[in-house]
C-alpha cells in the first residue's frame, strides 16, 4: 500500500473517531492539532486504526507515538 | 535531614563544590555516595535495605526480560517484579488501611467485637515515589521502549537518586538516563538558574506554605469552633499552602538537580489557572498522571475486558455511549488508584480520587448542556470573563477535594461540610475575626503580599520563563531582585512557634 493510499483511509478513522469530517491528517499531525485528541481518545483512535488495518501496536508504540507520521511508519512496516 | 535544614544546605553547597572539581567520570559516582548519604541521615540505618532489594529485583528482573525472547516468559517476569514492589508498598504504607477499614464495618455492622490491631511499620523514605519510578523503568523494558542499564551502581543512583526521592517528581529512566551519566562541565548560567529556583522554591514553602498552615491548622483543629465560612477561608488556605509547599519544594529540587546538570521533568504548570478538572490534572503532579496513564490506564483500556465492555455497551446503547462507558469504567479505577496513592484512608480515597473521578464524568456528561447554556448567552469560549468564570468554578471544585485531604478523617470532612452548608457566617471575613486565627494584621499582610508575589510571577511565567526575563536585565537590576528574594525569605520565613522546616506534605508519600 502507499504511504498516500494508507492516508486515505487513516483519515476516514480520525473523522469516525473524532466525529468531524472535516479533519485531514498529515505526517506533522500531532494531539495538539486536533480538539478532542486527549489521552481518553488516544487509545480509542489507536483500537480504531489497529482495526482498520489490521494491525497491533505495542504499549511500547502507544505511548511514545509523537505524530501521525509514526502511527503511519509503523502501519506501513506492520503490512508490508 | 530536610532539604530546607541549614545542615543540609551546607553538604549541598559542599557536593556542588565537589561535583565540578572531582574528575567529570567520577560524577556520577560523587551523586550516589550522596543519595546513599541522604538516605542514611534521613531515618533508621537499615531502611536503606528496601530501596536497596528494590534496585536488585527490579536491575536484574530488566536484564531477564532484555535477555529473553519468549513472550510468556517476560510476562511472568514483569508480572513477578511488579507484585514484589507493590506487595512491599501495600505491606509498608496500605496495611492499616486494611485494618482501619475493618474495624470501621465491625463496629457499624456489629459482626464482631473482635477489632484487628493495628501494624506499626517504619516505611523509607519516599517509597511511593522511588517504587513507581522503578515499575516504570522495568515497563519501558518490557515494552522496548529503553534498553537496560546494565552497570548496578549507575542503576542505584537511578533508584536513590537524592533530590527526587524526597517527594518526587516521579523520574522516567527514559528521560534521565543520558543526563545522570554523562559528564558535566561546569556552566554558570544552569547553576544559577538552578540557585534562583533553590530560592523561589523556599520563597513558597516558607513564606506562603508556613504562613498559610497557621490558618489551615487553627480552624481544622477545632472545626467545631470555627464552623461555616471559617471552613471555606481555611480550606482555600490550604489549597494555596500545598501548592506552595508541594510545588515550592518540587522548585528545590528541579533547582538543585539543574545545578548538576541534570534536568527532571517539571511536575507543576500553574495548576490553578485550570479552566476545567481534566486541564487540572494536566497541570498538577504531571509525572504522577502521566505515570498512571501510561502504565495504568492505557494497559488497562487495552485489556480484553475493557473491550469487551465497550462492545457490550456500544450495541446496547450506541457507539458514542458505549466509548463512554468503557472509557468512564477504567477512569474508575485510574482515579481509585490516584486516591489510593495518596494514603492508604478513605479520605484520600474520595478526596483526591473518586471525587475527581465524578467532576470528570459529569463535566464531561454535561457539557452540551454548558455549550447550549453559553451560546444562549451569547458568551464566546475565549471571552476573559468568562476564563476567570471558568478557572474559579475549577479552583472551588478542586478545594472541595482538598477539604477530605487535610480533614483527619472521612467523617470529619462530612462534619465540616455539614457546617458549612448549616452555618451562615459572613461577618467573619469583615468583623476582624479572621485576625484571631494565628495570623495578625502584619502577618496577613505578608501572606497577602507573598500570593500576590506568586501570581503575578506565575502570569508571566506563562509566557515566558522568568529566569530568562531576568537575564536578559542588566546585572543591577538582576542582582536587586534576587537580593530582594533573598532577603524577603530570610526577613519572612515564617518560623512560628515551635516551627521546624522539617518536613513537606507530600513527603510523607
Amino acid at each position: 500500500m502507499t504511504r498516500e493510499a494508507l492516508y486515505e483511509r487513516l483519515n476516514a478513522v480520525f473523522q469516525d473517531v473524532f466525529d468531524d469530517e472535516d479533519i485531514t491528517v498529515n505526517d506533522a499531525t500531532t494531539s495538539a492539532d486536533i480538539e478532542d485528541w486527549d489521552s481518553l481518545e488516544h487509545i480509542n483512535l489507536v483500537s480504531a486504526v489497529e482495526k482498520e488495518f489490521g494491525v497491533k501496536f505495542t504499549m511500547g508504540q502507544v505511548v511514545t507515538m509523537k505524530n501521525v507520521g509514526e502511527m503511519v511508519d509503523i502501519i506501513l512496516a506492520a503490512i508490508g | 535531614m530536610s532539604i530546607t535544614s541549614f545542615a543540609f544546605l551546607c553538604c549541598y553547597a559542599v557536593l556542588l563544590l565537589l561535583y565540578y572539581v572531582v574528575p567529570k567520570k567520577m560524577q556520577w559516582g560523587l551523586l550516589l555516595i550522596a543519595s546513599i548519604g541522604y538516605f542514611l541521615t534521613a531515618g533508621e540505618l537499615w531502611l536503606i535495605l528496601y530501596p536497596i532489594a528494590a534496585i536488585i529485583i527490579v536491575y536484574c528482573g530488566a536484564l531477564y526480560i532484555d535477555r529473553v525472547k519468549e513472550q510468556k516468559k517476560r510476562k511472568t517476569a514483569l508480572s513477578l517484579i511488579v507484585v514484589f514492589c507493590l506487595l512491599v508498598l501495600a505491606v509498608l504504607k496500605y496495611c492499616n488501611f486494611g485494618v482501619y477499614t475493618y474495624n470501621a464495618l465491625a463496629s457499624k455492622l456489629h459482626f464482631t467485637s473482635n477489632y484487628l490491631k493495628e501494624f506499626s511499620f517504619l516505611v523509607p523514605l519516599g517509597i511511593s515515589f522511588y517504587t513507581l519510578a522503578l515499575l516504570g523503568y522495568v515497563y519501558d523494558v518490557y515494552y522496548e521502549i529503553s534498553k537496560p542499564q546494565r552497570n548496578f551502581l549507575k542503576f542505584a543512583l537511578f533508584g536513590l537518586y537524592f533530590p527526587v526521592i524526597i517527594s518526587g517528581p516521579i523520574v522516567r529512566y527514559r528521560d534521565v538516563e543520558n543526563q545522570l551519566y554523562e559528564k558535566h562541565t561546569f556552566d554558570y548560567k544552569q547553576v544559577t538558574f538552578g540557585l534562583q529556583r533553590i530560592l523561589w522554591g523556599f520563597f513558597k514553602k516558607l513564606v506562603i506554605a508556613e504562613r498559610m498552615a497557621v490558618v489551615v491548622n487553627t480552624v481544622y483543629g477545632e472545626y467545631a469552633v470555627y464552623p461555616g465560612v471559617y471552613i471555606v477561608l481555611a480550606t482555600i488556605c490550604f489549597a494555596f499552602q500545598l501548592y506552595a509547599d508541594f510545588s515550592g519544594g518540587i522548585d528545590i529540587v528541579i533547582g538543585i538537580s539543574e545545578t548538576f546538570g541534570i534536568k527532571v521533568t517539571e511536575n507543576f504548570n500553574t495548576p490553578f489557572f485550570s479552566r476545567s478538572m481534566q486541564e487540572f490534572w494536566r497541570r498538577w503532579h504531571i509525572t504522577l498522571g502521566g505515570w498512571l496513564k501510561d502504565y495504568l490506564f492505557y494497559p488497562l483500556l487495552r485489556t480484553r475486558m475493557i473491550a469487551a465492555l465497550q462492545e457490550m455497551a456500544k450495541n446496547k446503547f450506541g457507539k458514542k455511549a458505549g466509548k463512554r462507558i468503557a472509557t468512564y469504567t477504567a477512569m474508575f479505577v485510574l482515579w481509585f488508584a490516584v486516591g489510593m496513592w495518596h494514603g492508604g484512608s478513605w479520605k484520600f480515597i474520595v478526596g483526591s480520587g473518586l471525587l475527581h473521578w465524578c467532576y470528570i464524568v459529569l463535566g464531561e456528561l454535561l457539557e452540551p448542556v454548558w455549550d447550549k447554556l453559553r451560546t444562549s448567552l451569547k458568551v464566546k469560549k475565549e471571552n476573559k470573563l468568562f476564563c476567570f468564570f471558568q478557572q474559579t468554578r475549577t479552583f472551588l471544585l478542586v478545594c472541595s477535594g482538598f477539604l477530605f485531604f487535610r480533614s483527619n478523617s472521612l467523617t470529619s470532612a462530612c462534619e465540616m461540610y455539614k457546617s458549612v452548608f448549616t452555618t451562615w457566617n459572613p461577618e467573619v471575613l469583615w468583623n476582624g475575626s479572621v485576625l484571631a486565627l494565628g495570623l495578625d494584621a502584619v502577618e496577613l499582610t505578608i501572606a497577602i503580599v507573598s500570593l500576590l508575589i506568586l501570581l503575578v510571577v506565575s502570569v508571566l511565567q506563562q509566557k515566558k520563563s522568568v529566569r530568562e526575563r531576568l537575564a536578559n536585565k542588566n546585572i543591577v537590576v538582576r542582582w536587586i531582585a534576587l537580593y530582594a528574594l533573598l532577603f524577603y525569605v530570610i526577613l519572612f520565613g515564617y518560623y512560628g512557634p515551635g516551627y521546624s522546616a522539617t518536613e513537606f506534605i507530600y513527603q510523607g508519600f
